[in-house]
């Protein structure tokens, strides 16, 4: 009597599933891309033409913004790079004291909205109405009309966005640090080398990589950015390109024009994303590993104390300057008004949640669609990163290169897209919230399917292993073993793309309509209407959630039982 | 009470045959040892066997029945085996009670049983005092202990191991070696433990299987392998030996250059090139010997002499520029440029083939 082998039922099953995650994925990416392309090679009529390419190139209203956000994005990128860079360096291999406070300050400016901080900088550094140039003509008496900053140029956008784009090549020049062993420095040191010199020549080279794929991404950002040059350019009367293609949507619209605008763009976009990920693939730099012992910490001396005073000056700028700012004119009923004690009132904040009922509505939809889309996203993340992980399935790879793809596509050019694709029938998704759960998710899955593959790749299949083979079925084990193992991941996950949805400004300013408002999209509006109580009151409210958010994120991703490193 | 029955079996990765065309047969009760470097195909053998793994070719069979072939393969949830896996896979979300007491819940015990039986196996395995605590915050001998609780608790019939002491440091692998082989005679499951140290082979095993590169280059008792290696593969890994290569000049003969070996041990090939293996302390060493005889005996010179306290090795030059590896009692000490007689007794010259 011989038992017949278990046929393979749960084939099928799988491939079902397969097809159905490749069509929500190519449907979330493809079809806005679809017509985007579509529109940029049509005309009004429907003809297939290159007149729009013609018409943009020839325009200097539109070359000049390409040109000038060229020019800025490349002012920022090096701008970050040269802030970002020692201080990686004073935090990662250095004793300077507060190390810890300057790391939480770094993360206090990598959550804090871009266009929010713009807005702040205005409060800050309007030519008549900003705090420090009141400030500077009230100690040193001069006309009312005497500023020593003006935020609204090239230099204010450049600088205010090399202070939210900086973190990007902090967090990859500090984690390249702690990859190089100090075993490399002590060599050269041994050797006869002085330190500047084993600086120069052992730990910069093997830093370019990072530092190279660091000033790809805040070029990115810059690039891609609306917020806060909508903010600071257009009143120095200057555009971008992003709010170029935006301007093409104010009346009368040119959806054509925007359309064939946004694909250099995009273009752009995927080549530098490409470029970037070229420069960490290990260019012969990659680190011969030995046993090695942690990095050595260079004693300042005498200059440690200096050297604090001067990252906490560095890092007042992006944000204790415009978190006072912020706090300060939600405490005034006006901002002219003098702080005094007496000044002092809850005024603002109970407009802002009594008694404006569009911040009330905003607050709502923001809060429903942060759930919503970190919720969806999350669980389409996880399906595909454990097909993918675990390569149960033929082609998991093509699933996982579907659920990055998006990242190549800037949040501008992903909100045109999807306006163009959901305006008409069969899918009217304009003016809902929906359209915007399709912008949130497709913009914030690439970096938690990357999240959640990483965390799997970490857990040993051997755990599901080990489970099975005393008897329990792959469902099973996925159910007692994985999840459970997965869980903090899977939740800080969650929480990132909280943040991400309720922060985005880009796609959103392209999709809301008067009923579908977000709490971004109504400070950009009140910012128009010149409402600064009511913004600081909003930021704040929209600071305070995002860092409960993160510090729970954060403690979850160290629970016990985590099997990461 | 079933055999394990592997036949012909084949996997292959792409255009690696990982394991090739390997047969074995292991009675039940027996502590079988599949034994070999990296990459020659005993885990993935084991992994195969577990039913982690599907055969390109080949079946595998417990008793009468067929779980593994071609056509399909038995899930390892059906398999009735149990394994101790080289990182262990402790669950970290769970307690050594939880990790010992999974498997039962499983099988739907009562919860009285259930907590008896953990009870009594981890007073087995001295763990009684770990019972609450996390996998992260025992030692690396204990997590050993509970992989080894959780995997017999169930009472297997078949117990699979894949290199379960490789992470422990020297003492503990000496005790655990001992431990697993004192579990295996009181419980009397049977066992397959995959490993590339041949010390832990030898004073574990009853059935020793010496892998290379997919096959199984030779299967018998440790004692059976070490004294007659059939292959210089098997005559190397096992117990290291000296190789000296030549031509078979007469029956029993083999001219090797600088030595002349008439041969006691091993069987000739089919062509004239011979290879003769002698263990390292089988071969005798003297100072002062005067002049060496034609047959079984050869002059040199030291090269090396290192003192490892028990015994002496030595490296001996050989005036053709073979080498020859020596161990002798303490006793013997010989400085390094000294001329030395060596004697290799025909009883210790095994031939092997080509």
């Amino acid at each position: 009597m011989s038992s017949a082998a278990l046929p393979r039922t749960h084939l099928d099953l799988s491939g079902l599933l397969f097809a159905g995650l490749a069509l929500v994925l190519s449907a979330l990416v493809l079809l806005p891309l679809g017509w985007l392309a579509w529109f940029g090679v049509t005309d009004k009529g429907g003809a297939v033409t290159l007149g729009n390419f013609a018409t943009l190139v020839a325009d200097p209203s539109f070359v000049a913004p390409f040109v000038t956000t060229l020019a800025v994005a490349l002012a920022v990128s090096v701008l970050s790079c040269l802030v970002a860079t020692p201080l990686a360096w004073l935090v990662g291999r250095t004793d300077m004291p507060g190390r810890r406070l300057v790391r939480l300050l770094v993360m206090a400016s990598f959550v804090t909205p871009p266009f929010l901080g713009a807005i702040a900088w205005e409060i800050l550094a309007a030519p008549n109405s900003g705090l420090l140039n009141q400030w500077y003509r009230t100690v040193f008496d001069l006309e009312p009309d005497a500023h020593l900053l003006d935020i609204y140029t090239v230099e204010g956008l450049v600088f205010v966005m090399a202070c939210y784009a900086f973190p990007y090549v902090f967090v990859l020049a500090a984690n390249a640090l702690e990859r190089i062993p100090a075993d490399l420095e002590d060599a050269s040191a041994i050797l006869g080398g002085s330190r500047w010199h084993g600086f120069r020549r052992v730990t910069l080279p093997l830093l370019l990589p990072s530092l190279l794929a660091g000033a790809l991404v805040a070029f990115l950002q810059a690039m891609t950015q609306f917020g806060a040059p909508a903010i600071l350019a257009l009143p120095a009367g200057f555009h971008v390109i992003t709010t170029r293609i935006w301007s093409l949507f104010q009346y009368p619209p040119e959806p054509h024009l925007a359309a064939a605008a946004s694909l250099p763009l995009l273009l752009l976009t995927a080549l530098l994303l490409r470029g970037q990920q070229w420069a960490l693939e290990g260019r012969g730099y990659a680190v011969i590993a030995g046993k090695s012992g942690a990095p050595g910490r260079v004693a300042l001396g005498r200059w440690r104390w200096v050297v604090l005073v001067g990252a906490l000056a560095v890092l007042a700028l992006p944000v204790l300057l415009p978190y006072a700012a912020l706090l300060r004119t939600a405490l005034v009923p006006t901002a002219s008004e003098p702080l005094t004690w007496n000044a002092l009132t809850l005024h603002n904040f109970r407009f802002v949640f009594e008694e404006f009922s569009a911040t009330r509505l905003a607050l709502a939809n923001t809060l429903i669609l942060g759930l919503v889309s970190a919720t969806a996203g999350s669980a389409l993340a996880l399906v595909t990163a454990f097909l993918a992980a675990r390569r149960v399935i033929a082609g998991a790879r093509f699933l996982g290169f579907l659920a990055t793809a998006p990242a190549a596509i800037p949040g501008i050019v992903l909100g045109v897209g999807l306006f163009l694709a959901y305006t008409r029938p069969p899918f009217v998704l304009y003016g809902t919230l929906a359209i915007l759960l399709l912008a949130f998710v497709t913009i914030e899955l690439p970096a938690a399917y990357q999240q959640l593959r990483s965390a799997l790749a970490s857990l040993h299949p051997e755990l599901e292993e080990a489970s099975r083979i005393l008897g329990a079925s792959r469902a099973r084990a996925l159910w007692q073993i994985t999840a459970p193992l997965l869980g903090s991941s899977v939740v800080a996950t969650w929480c990132f793309i909280f943040i991400g949805a309720i922060r985005e400004l880009s796609a959103t300013i392209m999709l809301t309509t008067a009923d579908t408002k977000l709490v971004s999209v109504i400070i950009y509006d009140l910012n128009e209407s010149g409402d600064l109580g009511a913004i600081a009151v909003l930021g704040i409210a929209l600071l305070v959630i995002t860092f409960v958010v993160v510090a729970v994120a954060n403690s979850l991703s160290r629970r016990r039982g985590d099997p990461a490193p | 009470m079933a055999a394990v029955e592997v036949e012909h079996l084949t996997k292959r990765f792409g255009a690696l045959a990982a394991v090739d065309d390997v047969t074995l047969k292991v009675e039940h009760g027996v502590f079988a040892c599949l034994l070999g470097p990296s990459g020659c195909g005993k885990t993935t053998a084991l992994r195969l066997i577990a039913g982690f793994l599907a055969p390109d070719g080949g079946t595998i069979r417990v008793g009468e029945r067929l779980l593994s072939s071609r056509n399909g393969v038995v899930p390892p949830e059906k398999r009735n085996m149990s394994m101790i896996f080289q990182s262990y896979a402790l669950w970290p979300h769970m307690t050594v009670s939880e990790n010992v007491a999974y498997g039962l819940r499983l099988r739907r015990l009562a919860k009285a049983e259930i907590e008896r039986r953990v009870a009594d196996i981890l007073t087995v395995t001295r763990l009684r005092a770990q019972a609450d605590r996390y996998p992260a915050d025992i030692s690396g001998g204990q997590q050993q202990r509970v992989a080894l609780a959780r995997a017999l608790v169930v009472e297997p019939e078949i117990l699979l191991l894949d290199e379960p002491l490789s992470n422990l440091d020297t003492n503990l692998r000496e005790e655990m070696r001992f431990e697993i082989r004192r579990l295996h005679d009181a419980y009397r499951y049977t066992t397959l433990y995959v490993t590339h140290d041949q010390v832990e082979a030898m004073t574990t095993a009853d059935l020793l299987v010496v892998m290379n590169q997919g096959r199984i280059e030779q299967l018998g008792s440790p004692e059976e392998v070490y004294q007659r290696p059939r292959t210089e593969f098997v005559a190397r890994f096992l117990g290291g030996t000296n190789i000296l290569r030549g031509r078979r000049v007469a029956e029993g003969l083999v001219d090797c250059g600088s030595v002349v070996l008439r041969c006691g041990a091993g069987q000739f090939g089919g062509n004239e090139e011979a290879i003769v293996s002698i263990r390292l302390h089988d071969i005798d060493l003297a100072a002062d010997g005067g002049r060496a005889l034609p047959v079984n005996e050869a002059t040199g010179t030291v090269a090396r002499h290192v003192y490892l306290g028990g015994q002496r090795d030595y490296l001996v030059a050989l005036p053709d520029g073979q080498q020859l590896r020596v161990v002798t009692p303490p006793a013997i000490d010989i400085p390094v440029g000294t001329t030395v007689k060596l004697r290799l007794p025909p009883e210790r010259c095994r031939v092997l083939p080509e």
